[in-house]
């Protein structure tokens, strides 16, 4: 486990190093600012997002010498410094790998601005995309991916780090014998890494490896049996309540780990199935996990795309995802009412309740507490932290810090208990999905969904929740959500009311909840099935599909009412 | 030393191995020891990182169920200990039956014949030739099956 953890660690750091050029490039010669014979403008492409790189170049004719280039910026701009003495002519080209080449002729009166040392803004240049072989390729990488993930023929990690070095690989062995194989450069790639999501989502893992040592959960749960009395019912209500609220805070594969085996002995000691306690928790924490900015590793990648802050998720999502843990709530209880009947009389054994009370102790009580200073702290800069632009990532690695410096625990434990395989899978899926969106394939689908939704909002609504939901039963919500994000972006800037970031808030909602769809749908749902196969107790594909399907109707059904509710 | 080695996982599926073992531990006087090994292979495509974290939950989880099994032995009149060991399970089973020197070894046969499971009957066969060869502990299998 050190060995293969080092490993990740290793190859974690060789990907942050090789990204340092990309943001601390070595500065040039600072150009001085010159507006006389200057020629500027804006490149877009068909969903009217700027393009980067392309080679902008002025020459007097289509095959004449070229006076002037230069490259596209992040947003699209681009500046040409003319030489004094202006032809009768000059043509505007724009070359990009990705797209076909467009050529615009300057016009008489442009002409006559420059000649007059006047500086020239071109109208918008629109650029319509071209399908190449690098297309093909990173389609079919990206695919071959998916497909890796969701059969678990390959390790998550293992199989996003072999596309996008498959990618890279193709794009740079390629280039030399045609253009058409390049994707794009090292530095391009590094683009489109979100290192907010990455940071974040450290920095809590961090907090995270502090709290679950201290025995939290088992206590929790343990005094759940306690103020139930034995009566399974509201033992399973508050079980589901403390699952859910803990994954408002922590991953829910965490949340799971750390909740299913004390489950499996709370029930085993009662003398009922364990099942009855493990699909409800996993399920409401599926759910709940959406209601934060942190409760999910896909509410990280849509606040950190859409800039949606810690609040903004706690206002527009918690009500909908309450009224949804409400629906779950009764629909578990319906569908296990026959075991929530039992008596505790009937199966308890009073020497598993013994053993079960010695162990439910808070082992770090120190830790805890300070802990619970820190995530206190922590939750008011996620909420106040937007009004001094404090992002996300720089809150969670604040209050790691803290944490470390305070308890001061052994580092390199700690550091171990950072799970760098998640971080090396999060990098490379930000390049496999860049490599997509580079190519073109997401502005085919974006252009598919706009064609289909046209400027309906409630249909945009509509299809983004559910067609999430039920993809998110076959396909890993992570990559899904991650390549939906430019997605949801374009039909934001086109569908007239969706300013308000509805569509996001729907995308998290489709994902998130989909994945109790089946039993592949989530990681968390995988990690429980595994723990409870360990107690004999195993859940098929087809029982977490019978379970969790009509949850998944239910939930997002409910979910469905309230974004329309709250936003239109 | 010497005694009576059932493996076990726990669930219902485990009931009839460990009742098995049970009323051959009143046959043959010997110790009975119930195992339980922790097995965290599942993590490896999810959560492999988690592992450690989990170690000790999954520990206690273990000593769990087999405090179940023990507490079924006693009312039996029969006295039973817990074993748990961490690593793969055929693995495991041979080294405690070195350790204790078993005389006997009860296990369940698998209810499914599934490509993952550990004890397919086929591979229970090579597994029941091999420990009885390298250990000298005669392997009972439970007679209802069992995963």
């Amino acid at each position: 486990v050190k060995r293969w953890s080092t490993h990740w660690l290793v190859v974690f750091f060789a990907l942050i190093l090789a990204a340092i050029p990309y943001f601390f490039p070595i500065s040039g010669k600072a150009q001085e600012a010159s507006w006389e014979n200057l020629v500027t403008g804006k490149i877009l492409d068909r969903q009217a997002q700027p393009v980067q790189s392309a080679t902008v170049s002025i020459s007097e004719g289509k095959e004449s010498q070229v006076l002037a280039e230069s490259t596209s910026q992040p947003d699209g701009s681009y500046e040409l410094e003319l030489p004094e003495a202006i032809p009768a002519n000059l043509f505007l080209h724009v070359h990009h790998a990705h797209f076909k080449d467009s050529t615009l002729a300057l016009d008489a009166q442009m002409l006559e601005d420059l000649r007059n040392g006047h500086p020239v803004v071109m109208p918008k240049l629109v650029i319509y995309r071209q399908i190449n072989l690098a297309f093909w390729a990173s389609t079919l990488i990206f695919i071959i991916m998916l497909v890796l993930i969701a059969t678990g023929k390959l390790h998550n990690a293992l199989s996003a780090l072999t596309a996008a070095t498959l990618l890279l690989a193709f794009s740079y062995l390629g280039h030399p014998i045609s253009e058409n194989f390049y994707i794009f450069d090292f530095n391009n790639a590094m683009r489109y890494v979100d290192w907010n999501v990455i940071f974040l989502i450290m920095g809590m893992m961090i907090v995270i490896a502090v709290v679950e040592r201290t025995g939290l959960f088992q206590w929790l749960a343990f005094n759940a049996y306690r103020i139930s009395g034995g009566r399974i019912w509201l033992l399973l209500l508050i079980l589901m309540i403390i699952t859910g609220v803990t994954s408002a805070f922590l991953d829910n594969v965490t949340t799971m780990l750390l909740v299913t085996p004390i489950s499996v002995q709370i029930a085993l000691a009662l003398g009922i199935n364990p099942l009855v306690l493990l699909i409800p928790e996993v399920l409401a924490s599926n759910i709940v996990g959406i209601s934060t900015l942190i409760g999910t590793p896909t509410n990280i990648l849509i606040g950190s795309y859409a800039k949606i802050s810690f609040n903004a998720f706690l206002t527009n999502l918690t009500p909908g995802v309450l009224l949804a843990l409400v629906g779950l709530i009764v629909y578990c209880e319906w569908i296990f009412h026959k075991e929530l009947k039992l008596k505790h009389e009937q199966g308890i054994s009073s020497t598993l309740l013994e053993r079960l009370e010695q162990r439910a102790q808070i082992s770090e009580p120190d830790h805890l507490k300070k802990s619970g200073w820190v995530g206190a702290g922590m939750l008011v800069l996620f909420i106040f932290g937007e009004k001094i632009h404090l992002v996300p990532a720089v809150t969670a690695l604040i209050g790691a810090t803290v944490l470390l410096l305070w308890i001061k625990p052994d580092i390199e434990e700690m550091i171990e208990s950072v799970d760098w395989t998640t971080l090396v899978f999060f990098i490379s899926l930000f390049i496999v999905v860049g490599a997509i969106q580079e190519v073109g394939l997401i502005s085919f689908i974006a252009d598919g969904i706009s064609r289909i939704v046209g400027d309906h909002l409630v249909l945009a609504m509509l299809a983004i929740i559910w067609l999430s939901a039920l993809l998110s039963t076959a396909i890993p919500n992570i990559p899904f959500t991650a390549a939906m994000l430019p997605v949801i972006g374009y039909l934001t800037a086109t569908i007239p009311g969706a300013e308000s970031k509805v569509l996001f808030f729907c995308l998290s909602i489709g994902s998130a909840m989909g994945g109790n769809g089946s039993l592949i749908g989530a990681s968390a749902n995988m990690v429980t099935a595994g723990i409870a196969e360990r107690a004999g107790y195993p859940i098929t594909y087809l029982y977490f599909l019978k379970k969790g399907f009509p949850a998944l109707l239910i939930t997002v059904g409910l979910a469905t009412i309230w974004v329309l509710i709250h936003f239109l | 030393m010497s005694g009576i080695i059932c493996a076990i996982r726990g669930g219902p599926h485990s009931q009839p191995t460990i009742r098995k073992a049970i009323s051959l531990a009143k046959e043959t006087r010997l110790l009975l020891h119930f195992l339980y090994v922790v097995n965290l292979e599942f993590l490896s495509r999810t959560a492999s990182s988690r592992v450690q974290v989990i170690q000790e939950e999954m520990q206690q989880m273990g000593e769990f169920i087999l405090l179940a099994a023990q507490s079924t032995a006693s009312a039996e009149g029969v006295n039973a200990d817990g074993l748990v060991r961490h690593g793969k399970v055929r693995d495991e089973v041979i080294r405690i039956c070195h350790e204790i020197g078993a005389d006997y070894l009860v296990l369940g046969r698998p209810r499914v014949e599934r490509e993952d499971t550990l004890f397919t009957d086929e591979l229970l066969a090579q597994f029941v030739k091999r420990t009885e060869a390298e250990t000298g502990a005669k392997v009972v299998l439970s007679e209802e099956e069992t995963t």
